[in-house]
Parts: C-alpha cells; sequence; structure tokens
C-alpha cells in the first residue's frame, strides 16, 4: 500500500512542490531564526534570490555545531508555549542536540512515519512490537505514532529484557518489530535457542529496522534466523530532520524512498563541499520543508550514500538513497545510539586519576556492540586496594553511561602504554565487520 | 614495614617486567604476593629499599605505591598464625589482606598483613609478645 499520493508524483510536480515549499521556508527562516538570517546576510543572499530548485546552493549549510552554539533554543523559529514536544538525541560534547515540535510538526512526522511503515509491508492488521528504547530519542515514539496512524496495534515495549520481549510476541501474536537490525538478529536468536521456530511457531512477517544501518549480509542473516517469510526493510532519518520518515525502503528492496515533498536532499563532497550530480556518492545534505518549530536548511548529517532518481517498480517517484556506506565524520553507532568520541573524550579530561590518553575498541559480541574504552592509570594512591581501582573503573562506567546513555566497559592499562600520536589520533578501532 | 604496590595488566610477563626492572635497580625482593583478579592486577612487594624501588619503576613508568604494613614474626610452630589471627579478631581488627615471606634465612617466617587499623594492631601484637619487623631488619 501507498500511504500518501505525494509519493507517486511526476518529478515536475514533486520539483514544483519543492520549490514552493522551499521558498516559503527561507522566507520562515530568515524572519525567525537569528542564526540563519546572520549566515545568510554573511552569505549575501537573501529570500527572494531563491527562485528555482538550483538555488538552494547558496544557501550555506548548517552543522550540528550549529544546535551546540544556539544550545537550546537559538534555532527554534516558535515561541515555547507552541511546542507540544521534545526530543533529543546525542551531541558532540555533554549537552544534547534538542529538537522540538508544533503540533502541525508532530502531525507531518507521524504521517511520514507511516509512509515508511507502509513501504515496509505495515498494515492496519499488524501487532507491531516497538523495541527500540523509549525516552528522548525519537525512534520508539516515531515509529510508534506512525504504525497508530496507519491503525496497527502498537506495544510500547521498549529495549532489552529479552524474556519478556519474547513472551509478548508469542501471547500477543506479535507479527511486526521494530528494531535496530542487531537487537534484531539477537532477539531471533534467544528465541530459537527457547526451542522456538518463528517461522512456524510465531506470526512475525515484517521487520522495521532503524537506528543503524543495515547490511545484505545482516538481512540475509536475518531470514536464517526469522525465516524466509519475513520482510525486513530499514528506514532513516534523524532527530534534527524530525527523526524516523525522512527515507525507507519498499519491499522492492532497492534503497530508501525519500519523502522529497518534505525534505530536498543533496549529496556533497565533504572536502570541497562541492554539490555533486545524481548518482554520485558523497555527504547526505537535507533541507526540511515546512518545519514550523525548528526549521532546517542544508543540514550536513554526515552520513555517506548516493541518490538515484529512476522510479521504482513499487510505483512510488521519489528518489532513493543507497545503504550508508558510513560517515564523513569519526561519529560511532553504538546498539543504534549515536556516539562521538568527543563525548567520551570530555567524560574521561574530568577523572583526575586517570591520563589524557584513551582507546575505544568496538566489537559484535552475541550480536550486540561492546565498547571498551582503554584508560591510563595514573594516581597510585588506586594501589591501596582492589577496591578503590575497581571504584574507579565503576566511576567511569557511570560518567560515560550517564553522557551516552550506553553501557560501556573499561580497562584500565598502565601509564604510557596507549599509543601516542603526532598529529590527528586514531584512537577508534571498529571491528564490526558487515554489521555482523 | 613498608610494602610497594605496583599496577600491573593481566598479560603474561607483566610481573616480570616489574622484578626484572628492580634487577636492574639492584633492590631485593622479600616478599612477593598477587591475587586473581579478572582485569588487572596489584603487585605487592616487601622489598629492602621501598623508597629507591619506588623512584626507579615510576621512572619506567610504572605506577607505584608505598604503603605502611605491618610484619609480625611467627615462630614456625603449630598454631601460631591462628594465634594472631585470634588476638586481631579479639581487638576488632579487620585484616585487608595477609601474605608470608618466601626467603629468609636462618630466621622464623614473617606474616605480612594490612588492616583497617594498623596503629591498633601494632599495639594489640606488641602487648601480646609478637615480635614486628622493621624495614632495617630486611
Amino acid at each position: 500500500m501507498i500511504w500518501a499520493k505525494e509519493e507517486t508524483l511526476p518529478r515536475a510536480e514533486i520539483e514544483k512542490i519543492q520549490l514552493e515549499k522551499l521558498r516559503q521556508t527561507v522566507a520562515y527562516i530568515y524572519e525567525k531564526v537569528e542564526p540563519y538570517r546572520k549566515k545568510m546576510d554573511a552569505a549575501k543572499v537573501k529570500p527572494e534570490d531563491i527562485r528555482t530548485l538550483e538555488d538552494l546552493r547558496k544557501l550555506p549549510f548548517t552543522y550540528k555545531s550549529d544546535f551546540k552554539d544556539n544550545y537550546p533554543f537559538g534555532l527554534f523559529a516558535v515561541d515555547k508555549k507552541e511546542l507540544v514536544r521534545y526530543h533529543a538525541s546525542s551531541g558532540t560534547t555533554g549537552k544534547p542536540t534538542v529538537v522540538g515540535y508544533t503540533r502541525h510538526d508532530l502531525d507531518v512526522w507521524l504521517n511520514n512515519v507511516a509512509r515508511i511503515a507502509c513501504m515496509g509491508g505495515a498494515t492496519a492488521d499488524d501487532v507491531a512490537q516497538i523495541s527500540f528504547g523509549y525516552g528522548t530519542f525519537t525512534g520508539a515514539l516515531g515509529l510508534h505514532g506512525g504504525l497508530e496512524k496507519i491503525g496497527a496495534s502498537v506495544i510500547p515495549m521498549s529495549s532489552g529484557n529479552t524474556n519478556k520481549q519474547i513472551m509478548f510476541i508469542q501471547d500477543m501474536g506479535v507479527t511486526l518489530l521494530v528494531a535496530t537490525p542487531s537487537y534484531a538478529l539477537h532477539l531471533g536468536e534467544q528465541i530459537r535457542e527457547r526451542g522456538i521456530d518463528p517461522k512456524k511457531d510465531l506470526r512475525m512477517h515484517i521487520g522495521l529496522f532503524g537506528g543503524e544501518g543495515m547490511t545484505e549480509p545482516m538481512r540475509d542473516e536475518m531470514h536464517r534466523v526469522w525465516g524466509d517469510q519475513f520482510i525486513c526493510t530499514q528506514n532513516y532519518g534523524m532527530s534534527e530532520l524530525c527523526g524516523p520518515g525522512v527515507s525507507g525502503e519498499c519491499t522492492e528492496l532497492c534503497g530508501m524512498h525519500v519523502n522529497e515533498d518534505w525534505f530536498i536532499p543533496e549529496i556533497i563532497d565533504p572536502e570541497t563541499e562541492e554539490v555533486l550530480p545524481p548518482g554520485e556518492h558523497g555527504e547526505l545534505v537535507v533541507t526540511c520543508l515546512g518545519k514550523e518549530a525548528l526549521p532546517l536548511v542544508r543540514y550536513r548529517t554526515g552520513d555517506l550514500t548516493k541518490l538515484m532518481y529512476e522510479p521504482c517498480k513499487c510505483g512510488r517517484t521519489t528518489c532513493r538513497m543507497e545503504n550508508l556506506s558510513g560517515r564523513a565524520d569519526d561519529m560511532l553507532v553504538i546498539r543504534g545510539v549515536n556516539v562521538f568520541p568527543t563525548q567520551i573524550e570530555e567524560v574521561l579530561f574530568k577523572i583526575e586519576e586517570i591520563g589524557p590518553h584513551y582507546e575505544i575498541l568496538v566489537e559484535r559480541k552475541n550480536r550486540l556492540d561492546v565498547m571498551t574504552i582503554s584508560v591510563e592509570l595514573i594516581d597510585d594512591r588506586l594501589l591501596d586496594s582492589y577496591a578503590s581501582l575497581s571504584k574507579l573503573e565503576q566511576r567511569i562506567k557511570s560518567a560515560l553511561k550517564a553522557q551516552l546513555g550506553l553501557a560501556t566497559q573499561i580497562k584500565l592499562v598502565g601509564p604510557n602504554s596507549l599509543q601516542r600520536f603526532e598529529g590527528k589520533a586514531k584512537r577508534v578501532t571498529d571491528l564490526r565487520k558487515d554489521g555482523l | 614495614m613498608k610494602q610497594i604496590s605496583v599496577f600491573v595488566e593481566n598479560q603474561p610477563g607483566s610481573l616480570m617486567r616489574v622484578t626484572s626492572a628492580l634487577n636492574e635497580a639492584k633492590v631485593n625482593i622479600r616478599a612477593a604476593a598477587s591475587f586473581d583478579t579478572p582485569e588487572f592486577g596489584i603487585l605487592r612487594l616487601v622489598v629492602d629499599q621501598p623508597v629507591k624501588a619506588k623512584e626507579y619503576l615510576t621512572s619506567k613508568g610504572f605506577v607505584v605505591r608505598v604503603q605502611d604494613v605491618i610484619g609480625a614474626e611467627l615462630k614456625d610452630e603449630k598454631g601460631n598464625l591462628n594465634q594472631m589471627l585470634k588476638i586481631l579478631a579479639e581487638g576488632n581488627i579487620s585484616i585487608g589482606y595477609i601474605y608470608s615471606f618466601v626467603i629468609r634465612e636462618n630466621r622464623a617466617p614473617v606474616m605480612v598483613f594490612h588492616s583497617d587499623d594498623n596503629e591498633k594492631a601494632r599495639g594489640v601484637l606488641k602487648e601480646a609478645g609478637i615480635l614486628l619487623v622493621d624495614d632495617e631488619e630486611l
């Protein structure tokens, strides 16, 4: 099923809608949001200079650091009393990236998620278990609201507690799972370990995955674990843009359809910042159209992909983005949570008993991400007892947990045992291969 | 009596790197103890020159702590360790860890321990006539 007629318009009509909304959006931000006005003035561009879609290139980029520099409300275009929801995701340092929604924004967002759910095969008959962590992240409540819109029954399970997850899947006859692909694999294997054959014994037939990329080897593995009836699609979004609902795979599995009447995607060379032609690989830049609370123009997502404009067999005419192939920056995705090494660094620098050098090792164990951070012990007072060393370890872990929202492993090592770097340090080793 | 504690990682050769550094510094080891822990270890040593040992090991990149412990000389007779522990227990003194000297030419064995109240422990043991060992006697 196709949720909205805007998904099947001829290209000329899509572009007509985009141009109209773009001109409104640019006039809106110039009037309402001071940081945008300043940037546009510096670039000597006025709202009336935007006459064609090509003119989008005249506008300055927006970066994640703009959220930090204008924290918490500086990029908002409406009075705080107009907001009906806040969400937040990782920032590059201690403060999160906070986003807000008006009533209208929420409605647009959840309609876009409804489109994505339909692309993945969901219908009003589905019983959907949301196994993303709830809280301030947009993933859980986004899919939750989108699936409710199409009339599916939603179980707000949240993450963790595998036994309870399995009980609900069995007892409620769950047909649709929302999770990170790695957690879905873990859950499927746990189900098999209990002697349950998902294909024969359960009603599960749809997986809507996000929070991290799903590689093709992971998709193959998903069918092996859950059975060949399991339709696995992934979708894309980020809280700055709205949350999930930016793009999603249809069941033809040939890229993620962008909801182009709400988002204009561009691909740029992250080094030269030059816009690349369709089909070229580079950094995804997204302009949100018609957002009231937090308009966003030419946002540097940091995600590497390419765009394909040929119409799809599914009937949709919206352009498709290829599976993400990596990041233009050093952001890591750990259990679906975005982590910037600078966030970790900020925590470690505040702990006096350890030195300034650290290494981050990321592995996938039992399908789940494990992040181990090695730090050098420099304070000899901790050698009075094992308890004080353990206490230090616990202190680092809970400070990181508070900052990242993630459990980490800490490895204390002797002074000078970590590698020293001249110039740019390579502190992260990611051993995950193909997501498996 | 002084003890040095050295931070060691759980990997082959890590204890040896400490002992070989002490060898270079011509420091003699009188007793050694380390316990199995999953991630890291503390190697505890009684040496004849604790200050020199700390200086040298620190210059070689080790984290080292010099700490006050008690060395109690026990006659090698049945029940003597039990006797000492009983005195401490009656004094309501809690022992953090205990280990013994490995080599001591022609002398009675020495138990090394650390407690929650070393001063009080010294007091009750002296009162009970147990001989405490000083660094000079090493």
